[in-house]
């Protein structure tokens, strides 16, 4: 029977230590700020970018309403927009929409992606008549953006302007409007309004149309046609 | 009562899993969304790094797939991953791209590899299923709850497969498990446990802070802005690109999800709970660990995530999960070895190694490309998964017991945390 040798140990190589972030990079005492205490910072010319990057994180989290005009004003900084964003996104306050409404007619480029982007998830329907102009716009980034919030809105008026936009647009921003419109039907779907959503879905599956959004059109028709249990 | 007949199941599941059986669609017939018939499923790559190439090596090995394109920020690795895939082809075929939409463009691409950095993934993979193909996605998947539900959304949307990277499902010690269970050896299912640890290298609660600016490197060598993608923006330090992006919360979600999307994930799909989350989270113990989180399920099972070291007490090995019922209890784990109450031992039996989990997992998406059918680790399936993770990283954050509703997709006994279910995409991303 042969011995086998038990394998040489081998050698510890210590990994280096990952790098400890700098005191004025630390959020420390931010974490348990309140509403106050944020307003200062993110109100104040000389607070460091780092501290406002996290009091709007804060500020979102806790829910600060009386941050709001404070957070707005950060949607035009090119590095503290998506803070800002994520401060005002979840809260649940007409002024959160209104001051991103209000941007709407302010920023340019990736900023007003941003702010669309926000728009969308929170299902501001007052914003239905800006984002439908918008879907027509030079930049297709922004006019994709606007589509896929009108999605995300999902009621009859956004999927109305999302189905005049399927005609008279091109590429990517086509995907997007029929991205937009798939999106408007599962909301109508969840609402109850079948027959609208099977509409829309037959509107999508016209040949012309980007074959992948065609293509989920159709296996949707399928899917609620052949659904068990639906009411006939 | 135990199935008699589980050794036969058992090895009819095997067999299909391990020698992938690919029937061609032209046999099965072509449906609305099916690939049309080819004898290969084409593939590129987006965002490969060390596990990437870990999972694209598997995909190499398989006949019926081909790998044509690689889309990174990264020149070098970029590089890299060409020169593998046209070593192993002897051709360079394999193309190099650093914008993702150029390489979704490719109408010859059915399937895309992604395995970037977390925050990449949810978006990613809904650009590649409005471009009509079908996914394979590093864990975790998402790095919110509302990722995890536009995820799911977006492959029903599109009817696209999406395979997660929680290849344990397809791993036989893993399998073995959820046969015992579902046979009703163990009785009554009452509670699972997830290792989430260890918490010495993955704290449940990751970072805020900054690490300090380092000088940027030429865009053709790294291309921050889009390495750092969806994720806010932070001045540039190395570390990160290095890997070093783990345990920052703008980047990552802690050793709760980092590790639940192996082994929360493991227990959904073992009880059958892929459609649902637990109802309640209670975290205990503190940031350094060890810790838990103690959920319940509303059918009143109970799933314990809990740091237990990197190989679990038991030594099972990393990424353990174990099965409790009222007449016995199984945990295994990466080292394949099954531990079991003393009932259960005459129903074991040697199962292959753990390394074949990944070769399977490929099979089995390679396979659903062809038939149409689900995979093991569909995007419903993961975002249930992931959204109890993102649950329980919320409760703990804010060091409390949350109540959850998965129907109404709300906290309901905190305001907080329902704040805390989405994050802001930097722009343009969005999902």
């Amino acid at each position: 029977m042969q011995q086998s040798t038990p394998p040489a140990a081998k050698p510890e190589v210590e990994k280096p230590k990952p790098p400890t972030p700098p005191a004025e990079l630390q959020e420390r005492e931010i974490a348990t700020m309140d509403a106050a205490a944020l307003i200062r910072i993110l109100t104040d010319a000389g607070s460091p970018e780092f501290q406002k990057a996290k009091a709007c994180q804060r500020a979102g989290e806790l829910g600060a309403v009386e941050a709001v005009p404070a957070m707005a004003a950060l949607l035009k900084d090119e590095r503290l927009n998506t803070y800002a964003r994520y401060g005002l996104e979840p809260i649940s306050h007409p002024s959160a929409d209104e001051a991103l409404r209000s941007a709407l007619t302010q920023l340019k480029g990736n900023l007003l992606i941003g702010v669309i982007a926000s728009i969308g998830k929170r299902r501001d329907a007052k914003a239905t008549p800006a984002l439908a102009k918008m879907m027509y716009a030079g930049d297709a980034n922004v006019a994709s953006a606007a589509a896929s919030a009108l999605g995300q809105i999902g009621d009859a008026a956004a999927a109305k302007e999302l189905q005049a936009a399927l005609k008279k647009t091109q590429g990517l921003t086509k995907m997007a409007v029929a991205d937009g419109l798939l999106a408007c039907a599962e909301h109508l779907l969840a609402e109850g309004n079948r027959e609208q959503a099977l509409g829309l879905y037959v509107f999508l599956s016209a040949p012309e149309l980007p074959r992948p959004a065609r293509l989920g059109a159709m296996a949707a028709i399928i899917r609620e046609e052949t659904r068990v249990g639906r009411p006939r | 009562m135990v199935d008699a007949n589980i050794m036969t199941t058992r090895r009819q599941i095997l067999k299909s899993a391990v020698a992938p059986m690919i029937v061609p669609s032209l046999v099965l017939g072509q449906r609305a969304g099916a690939v049309p018939p080819s004898d290969k499923i084409i593939f590129g790559g987006i965002g490969i790094g060390a596990r990437g190439a870990h999972v694209l090596s598997k995909i190499l090995d398989f006949e019926t797939a081909r790998f044509v394109a690689i889309c990174d920020v990264r020149n070098e690795r970029r590089e890299t991953i060409k020169s593998t895939v046209d070593q192993k082809y002897g051709d360079r075929g394999c193309e190099m791209y650093d914008d993702q939409f150029e390489l979704l463009a490719r109408a010859d691409i059915d399937a895309v590899l992604i395995a970037t950095g977390d925050r990449w993934h949810t978006p990613l993979a809904i650009i590649a299923a409005q471009h009509g193909k079908d996914v394979y996605c590093e864990k975790p998947c998402s790095m919110s709850m509302e990722e995890s539900w536009a995820l799911a959304d977006a492959f029903q949307r599109y009817n696209r497969l999406y395979q997660a990277g929680c290849q344990r499902r397809n791993g036989a010690n893993f399998q073995l498990c959820k046969e015992l269970l579902k046979a009703g050896a163990l009785g009554q299912l009452h509670t699972m446990y997830a290792n989430v640890g260890p918490s010495v290298n993955w704290p449940p609660l990751p970072s805020r802070d900054w690490l300090a600016a380092e000088e940027l490197p030429p865009k053709q060598v790294l291309d921050w802005d889009r390495w750092l993608g969806p994720a806010p923006w932070r001045p540039y330090n190395s570390s990160y690109v290095r890997g070093g992006w783990r345990n920052y919360y703008d980047f990552h979600g802690g050793g709760i999800l980092e590790w639940g999307s192996h082994t929360v994930d493991l227990c959904h799909w073992a009880a059958g709970l892929d459609d649902t989350q637990p109802v309640e989270y209670e975290p205990v113990g503190g940031n350094t660990g060890p810790y838990q989180v103690l959920c319940k399920y509303a059918n009143g099972v109970k799933l314990v995530m809990r740091d237990d070291g990197w190989d679990g007490s038991l030594k099972t090995g990393s990424c353990s999960f174990r099965l409790e019922g009222d007449q016995g209890w199984v945990e295994t784990g990466d080292a394949t070895k099954i531990e079991c109450s003393d009932n259960i031992r005459p129903l074991l039996r040697p199962t292959e190694a753990a390394s074949l989990a990944l070769v399977n997992h490929v099979g089995d998406l390679i396979r659903s490309i062809k038939s149409r059918e689900q995979p093991q680790a569909s995007a419903a399936a993961a975002a249930n998964s992931h959204i109890a993770c993102h649950a329980a990283f919320i409760a703990f954050q804010r060091g409390k017991t949350l109540a959850w509703d998965p129907a109404k997709r709300e906290f309901t006994n905190d305001d907080v945390a329902n704040r805390m279910r989405s994050r802001a995409l930097r722009e343009p991303w969005r999902v």
